[in-house]
């Protein structure tokens, strides 16, 4: 028992490495804010794509619904490694486009940052489109009737509500995404995983790593109430009747 | 005002309207009845564009609003704008916009369609708002009012484009009963102002009074039209009768 316990659990050995574990996890943090933003916004663009009305827009609905099936069956690790060995590549690309260091991050934060938008926003997608198909379709016709196009009526009528729809979802969403960045460890992204292991194989000791995991308790055990607390506040209100909605 | 010269609509096999001529002159309230399916409601969601028909010409003052509307959406066609701007529409189901106040409701059109400035927007509001009998409830959220209140918010928001002609698509039957009469009152008010109306309605009493016209449509066709006392009290046509000792009988 002693032994688990100084395997996984030494507290000393944790409090030793915090500073660099710490630093590893800050890193996630920062890909995570990235990855997220990127993507939320992503993913709100091809769910909009996929609504565009009327037979003039069949070919972009159906690039989209393409996409989003596309990028929902491939594998996050699989794409994560594509890019990072196959962009570089790429000569006809500019270097600074091609390895990029912007804001001083190394150039796997920006292949983590592009997999991870591509992969969550297929996902995103799939939400948002869940929120706006849940808004009656009378919503719609009456922002319609009042001389709205389609866009307006979208923007002011249909995705604010939305995305108050699908909001518990889309923490769920954010929870998947946030821990699926430390798959950027396989390309050497000195994030939480990584550094944790690599401080493993010098010590053999793997408390470094259960550190991190605890990081991520930190972070996530909020997120995940926060969840539970509007997905309840969200049926007490469809409970008494307050939402409208109409058969 | 509007006049429809051979509307026909189908949805999938189902033809829905099979040739509607009508004429609405302006200041005029026509009264639409006739049991569900009948294509009422269809009717009304062609002359707004809701439903672009397939067949036939609407003209609004003037003006041929079918010319294009069948090229896929007739998204952002100068027909659409031209139509939605002067047809106001009030559903059954009311159809407020439930993240909005009561207020945002009435200002949004104005703001977002017309780009007119906020103060203004609001200025107007208010009083089309007062109008309805709704002015203690401006900052108060759809869900807080009741079905007739619902409903008398929705006026005002169709109201707040300065619509031409007002569409009612059976208005008052999603109402609990002693709420009726607050939107027929309304709406009387909205008539006797002079205001163009096309009402589908169950009301019979609403039509006998208000309507300069009524309307009897049955399978998709105006089977009787004419002046209230006409239809609703000597019907020539059997099917109106049928129908009309239908509800009567209640």
């Amino acid at each position: 028992m002693s032994q688990v316990i100084h395997q996984f659990f030494d507290v000393g050995f944790m409090l030793e490495h915090f500073g660099a574990v710490l630093e590893g996890f800050w890193l996630t943090i920062q890909l995570l804010v990235v990855a997220a933003v990127l993507s939320l916004a992503w993913g709100l663009l091809l769910a909009l794509l996929r609504q565009l009305p009327g037979r003039k827009f069949l070919p972009v609905r159906f690039v989209t619904i393409a996409y989003i099936d596309v990028f929902r069956a491939i594998p996050l690790l699989l794409l994560i490694v594509l890019i990072a060995t196959g962009i570089p590549s790429l000569t006809f690309i500019p270097k600074s486009i091609r390895i990029p260091e912007w804001f001083g991050k190394p150039d796997p934060f920006w292949y983590g940052t592009l997999a991870l938008t591509i992969t969550y926003g297929a996902y995103m997608a799939e939400v948002y489109r869940a929120g706006i198909e849940a808004v009656p379709q009378g919503q719609m016709e009456a922002a319609r009737s009042l001389g709205m196009n389609h866009r307006k009526a979208m923007r002011h009528v249909i995705v604010p509500q939305a995305v108050g729809k699908v909001f518990a979802p889309m923490l769920n969403e954010l929870i998947a995404l946030m821990k699926d960045t430390t798959l950027v460890s396989v390309i050497a992204l000195n994030e939480v995983v990584l550094v944790g292991q690599d401080i493993q194989s010098e010590t053999f000791n793997s408390s470094a790593l259960t550190l991190g995991a605890l990081m991520f308790l930190v972070v996530i055990l909020p997120m995940a109430r926060l969840t539970d607390r509007l997905i309840a506040r969200n049926q007490g209100r469809i409970a008494r009747g307050s939402h409208i909605e109409v058969a | 005002m509007l006049k429809l010269e051979g509307i026909h609509k189908r949805f999938g096999n189902l033809e829905v309207l099979r040739g509607v001529d009508l004429d609405v002159a302006k200041g005029e309230v026509v009264c639409v009845l006739g049991p569900s399916g009948s294509g009422k409601s269809t009717l009304l969601r062609c002359v707004n564009l809701l439903e672009p028909p397939e067949q036939g010409e609407i003209f609004l003052e003037g003006h041929d609003i079918c010319k294009g509307p069948g090229s896929g959406t007739g998204e952002s066609s100068w027909e659409l704008d031209f139509v939605r701007q002067r047809v106001g529409m009030v559903f059954q189901q009311f159809n407020l916009f439930p993240h909005k106040t009561v207020l945002e409701n009435v200002t949004m059109a104005p703001e977002k369609v017309l780009d007119k400035p906020r103060s203004e927007v609001q200025a107007k509001a208010t009083a089309l708002l007062e109008r309805v009998g709704l002015s203690d409830k401006l900052a108060q959220y759809p869900e807080r009012l009741s079905g007739g209140q619902q409903q008398r918010v929705a006026i005002a928001r169709a109201l707040a484009m300065d619509p031409q002609v007002m569409l009612f698509d059976e208005v008052t039957s999603a109402l609990d009963p002693e709420l009726v009469k607050e939107v027929l009152d309304t709406m009387r008010e909205l008539a006797a102002e002079g205001m163009t109306m096309l009402v589908v309605t169950h009301e019979m009493e609403f039509a006998k009074e208000v309507g300069d016209q009524v309307v009897f449509m049955d399978g998709g066709v105006i089977v009787e039209q004419g002046s209230p006392a006409d239809v609703l009290d000597s019907p020539r046509e059997e099917r109106t009768k049928k129908f009309l000792g239908l509800v009567l009988e209640r």
